[in-house]
């Protein structure tokens, strides 16, 4: 990932974490908020790797919970994980699936929303079980609405890498 | 043909795959050990120290964009708000809505009064104590961001310590109570709403002068607890908070602001106090601005 590409993929986390705090926090369907900052970060960890989903899952994290002035790692936290595993995916099974966007969003969104659960009940905070379980299925149609543009406009910013530069530790075969 | 040499395709190798993974693994660990440092940090330390004033620092600095986003974003929420409007009659109902959250506040205010009249001899000695929250300033302040999640039940707003807000600084909206100030910076402050589940307000009701504790329920309700069954509280009582009533034990509201209107009252065999859902009068889930109640006296 060359250095403009980190510059235009920081860039876009950024605007994506203060949107994501200041509007679309908002937006509350059934009990859920589109996550524009989630899909975002799926973009960028598919188009760059496993690297640059985590990375970008750490700063991110640290902006939205500066932002909005909660509890400092949190967010980065299930951020880094989601945009690792993501990166993993992208960098191996994923490449060059039309729907591996959409297919990544929808399962991020169930496992951020139980890594979000799990930490808030390790910390020995609310952790509403119910609500998050209810709120899965708008979150995740809201989030797969967002994925086609977000997903569009991040590659056409950040055009997909050489083949031969992603790591293939799964090959697939024929 | 077939004794010929066949040129085999060159594999390629990836020289440097085993390296990148182990940097891949290495800042994966790194972050991850950053995270639950600065979580770590941040939890035992939520309300100072170094961390703290860094956090508060970033947030200052972030402020400008936020402000920015909410103002680009504002004519689309209009929009939607208008045509969400004529779905619904906006303008009439609009009408109506603030002419109903005037006669509320009014008749909460002369209602509030008028149960405490009958009091006010009895709490005299404790309303002249030093503790005693008699006066408050208003400081208005606009909401900079919002609950994103069922986990989160806090606003933050740009009203800080510069502006008198402290710890435990009630909260409230045109409609009545919102919550109360949990963390403080030098231009922001942390709003835990109503709603949180470490959320507490003693609460009468103005109707039947029952008290009881206004608490969060299933669903990111609200209830009336610890109403015990023999008293009687009926659907639409209006509560307010219920204040001070002893000097040595100050409570976090001041006596008269209104919370809400009783939604549903319930009785079980099983359970030791009447079940009573509240109804808020602030909307709690779209907040724009609120005013933070500073204590101009002995706070």
């Amino acid at each position: 990932m060359s250095l403009l590409d980190g510059g235009k993929a920081a860039v876009l986390l950024f605007v994506a974490a203060i949107a994501q705090v200041s509007i679309f926090g908002q937006a509350r369907v059934l009990g859920a908020v589109p996550d524009l900052l989630l899909v975002t970060l799926v973009a960028v960890a598919l188009l760059r790797g496993s690297l640059a989903g985590a990375v970008g899952g750490f700063y991110a994290g640290l902006l939205v919970d500066s932002a909005s002035l909660g509890e400092l790692g949190l967010t980065s936290l299930v951020l880094t994980v989601s945009g690792y595993w993501i990166g993993r995916y992208g960098e191996t099974t994923g490449r060059d699936r039309a729907h591996a966007p959409f297919l990544s969003v929808a399962v991020v969104t169930v496992l951020y929303g139980f890594g979000l659960l799990v930490v808030h009940f390790v910390l020995g905070e609310s952790a509403p079980a119910g609500a998050v379980v209810r709120s899965l299925a708008p979150a995740i149609a809201m989030n797969l609405v967002l994925t086609g543009p977000v997903y569009a406009l991040v590659r056409r910013l950040l055009r997909p890498e050489n083949r031969d530069e992603l790591s293939a530790e799964v090959q697939l075969l024929g | 043909m077939l004794a010929s040499s066949v040129q085999r395709s060159k594999s390629n190798p990836y020289p440097s795959k085993a390296r990148s993974a182990l940097v891949r693994r290495i800042v994966l660990t790194v972050l991850v050990l950053g995270a639950l440092t600065l979580l770590t940090i941040s939890f035992r330390s939520p309300t100072s120290g170094a961390l703290h004033d860094a956090q508060g620092i970033a947030a200052s600095g972030l402020r400008p964009f936020q402000i920015a986003a909410a103002r680009v974003a504002r004519p689309f929420r209009d929009a939607y708000d208008y045509v969400d409007g004529l779905a619904s009659a906006k303008s009439q109902n609009e009408k109506l809505r603030r002419e109903v959250s005037r006669l509320r506040a009014q008749a909460s205010a002369s209602e509030a009064l008028a149960a405490r009249s009958a009091e006010l001899e009895k709490l005299l000695k404790y309303e002249q104590g030093k503790t005693y929250p008699k006066d408050y300033r208003a400081v208005n302040a606009a909401v900079t961001s919002f609950p994103a999640g069922p986990f989160t039940q806090q606003i933050a707003i740009d009203a800080g310590a510069d502006r008198g807000l402290r710890i435990n600084t009630p909260v409230v909206s045109g409609d009545g109570l919102v919550g109360r100030v949990t963390n403080v910076y030098s231009h922001s402050a942390v709003v835990t709403l109503l709603t949180d589940a470490n959320s507490y307000v003693s609460a009468r009701d103005l109707d039947t002068g029952v008290r009881g504790l206004i608490r969060h329920g299933q669903g990111n309700t609200l209830i009336l607890d610890q109403v015990a069954k023999q008293v009687v509280v009926n659907k639409g009582d209006q509560l307010v908070t219920d204040g001070t009533r002893d000097a040595r034990y100050p409570d976090l509201y001041p006596y008269g602001i209104p919370i809400g209107t009783v939604s549903s009252v319930g009785i079980q065999d099983t359970a030791s106090f009447l079940q009573v859902q509240v109804e808020p009068y602030a909307n709690l889930g779209s907040l724009d601005s609120v005013a933070a109640l500073v204590a101009t006296k002995g706070g």
